[in-house]
């Protein structure tokens, strides 16, 4: 391989990797990663919720399940770059309010992760009165959130 | 030799109270779902469920009427009805036609699957579901709300089928069948073998029932005392 070829290969390389992180980090590609990760959320609520009515909850599963949604919700932020609204012209139900109102889209995700917070607290109680009381808080920050910044179906 | 007419019993309390019931429910189910009052629609749906349940058992104890046992008719006896419809010879039953009973078969099925449905469904955001939700798994719950929708288009066809065939009869046949589902009679021929009523009575054990098992499925369907007597999982409305 003589050094022009190593010189091709290179910058071939390198458009590639230019063209995959453009690909990353286009519109569509984050959207659909943030509503993977909405569906990471609405998982583990469930997750939580179904233990909260079973006879005898499984505390290692609500642990489990506790991490996940505060993990998630930790990511939520970074999930809503300008120009991921509806005017990326993909199929999305995120509200321009978002991005129009950012004081109060930070404050809805305070929000997220404080209830988030306090229920990976509460499930390390093994007390599930705990749990339930921990759980409006998530409840609240999810429907609050939606009600301002995601469109009905 | 002509025959007089009499007035006639037809539609018993039961079943006319149940039909207007799912006229103003079916509207309601969906505009609750349509707005996001879920927490409403899973009330509605709930007495959906005990309309449903009692109108079915109805149709074993019932007036003749009401009975399923009238309502699956073959095949040959629709046809020579549809038959019989288009060269004019249209004598009105004393219940359900043979293609009305299939017709209310169809009906109660189709509500059936769709309250089924609806107990195990979850809202888009997953934050509000049916009170049967934490028996299927997220992914289940999601397709459910597919079909849930499927299903509510079927109702909205078999509506729209079941006026046109009203208007059918009311303006090419000249018979007017729907004052006698609010007031519950007609005037038939005087020879012709009246339906038998059911005492209204007999309606009693099955509505309890009926509430009695809305209410249990509302709950979650406990298997135990304790599980009926355990603090209630807060509900989305008590978030806010």
């Amino acid at each position: 391989m003589n050094r022009k070829s190593i010189a091709m290969l290179a910058t071939a390389l390198g458009l590639a990797t230019v063209s995959v992180m453009a690909v990353a980090a286009s519109p569509a590609n984050t959207i659909a990663a943030r509503q993977a990760n909405f569906k990471v959320m609405g998982k583990s609520f469930k997750g939580i919720m179904d233990q909260m009515k079973a006879p005898a909850a499984d505390f290692a599963v609500l642990k489990t399940n506790a991490d996940a949604l505060a993990k998630a919700a930790g990511k939520v932020h970074g999930f809503f770059p300008k120009g991921s609204g509806p005017e990326a012209g993909v199929k999305t139900h995120a509200l321009p309010a978002i991005w129009q109102k950012p004081a109060e889209f930070k404050l809805a995700l305070a929000k997220l992760a404080d209830g988030t917070k306090a229920m990976q607290s509460a499930a390390k109680t093994n007390d599930i009165a705990q749990v339930k009381a921990a759980f409006p808080g998530v409840g609240g920050a999810c429907k609050g959130c939606h009600d301002q910044f995601k469109a009905k179906d | 030799m002509a025959v007089g007419l009499r007035r006639t019993a037809l539609w018993d309390l039961p079943v006319r109270l149940v039909h207007w019931s799912f006229v103003a429910l079916i509207p309601a189910l969906w505009w609750t779902a349509e707005y996001g009052k879920i927490d409403l629609h899973k009330k509605f749906g709930l007495i959906m469920l005990g309309l449903v349940v009692f109108r079915i058992l109805w149709g074993f104890i019932g007036s003749d009427s009401a009975r399923f046992d009238n309502f699956f008719r073959s095949p040959a006896v629709v046809v020579t009805y549809l038959r019989g419809l288009r060269s004019g010879g249209y004598v009105p039953s004393t219940g359900h036609n043979p293609l009305g009973g299939w017709s209310v078969i169809a009906m109660l099925g189709l509500l059936v699957a769709q309250v089924a449905i609806g107990l195990f469904t979850q809202d888009v955001d997953g934050i509000e579901s049916g009170p049967l939700n934490f028996l299927v798994s997220y992914d289940t719950a999601e397709a459910l709300r597919e079909l849930h929708g499927v299903g509510f288009n079927l109702i909205l066809l078999f509506v729209t089928i079941h006026i046109a065939a009203i208007v059918y009869y009311t303006v090419v046949k000249k018979d007017r069948i729907v004052p006698p589902m609010i007031t519950g009679s007609r005037d038939f021929p005087e020879d012709i073998a009246a339906p038998r009523m059911a005492p209204l009575w007999r309606a009693i054990p099955l509505i309890l029932f009926a509430i009695v098992l809305a209410w249990w499925i509302g709950k979650g369907a406990p298997t135990s005392l304790a599980q009926l007597n355990a603090e209630p999982a807060p509900s989305a409305e008590d978030y806010m």
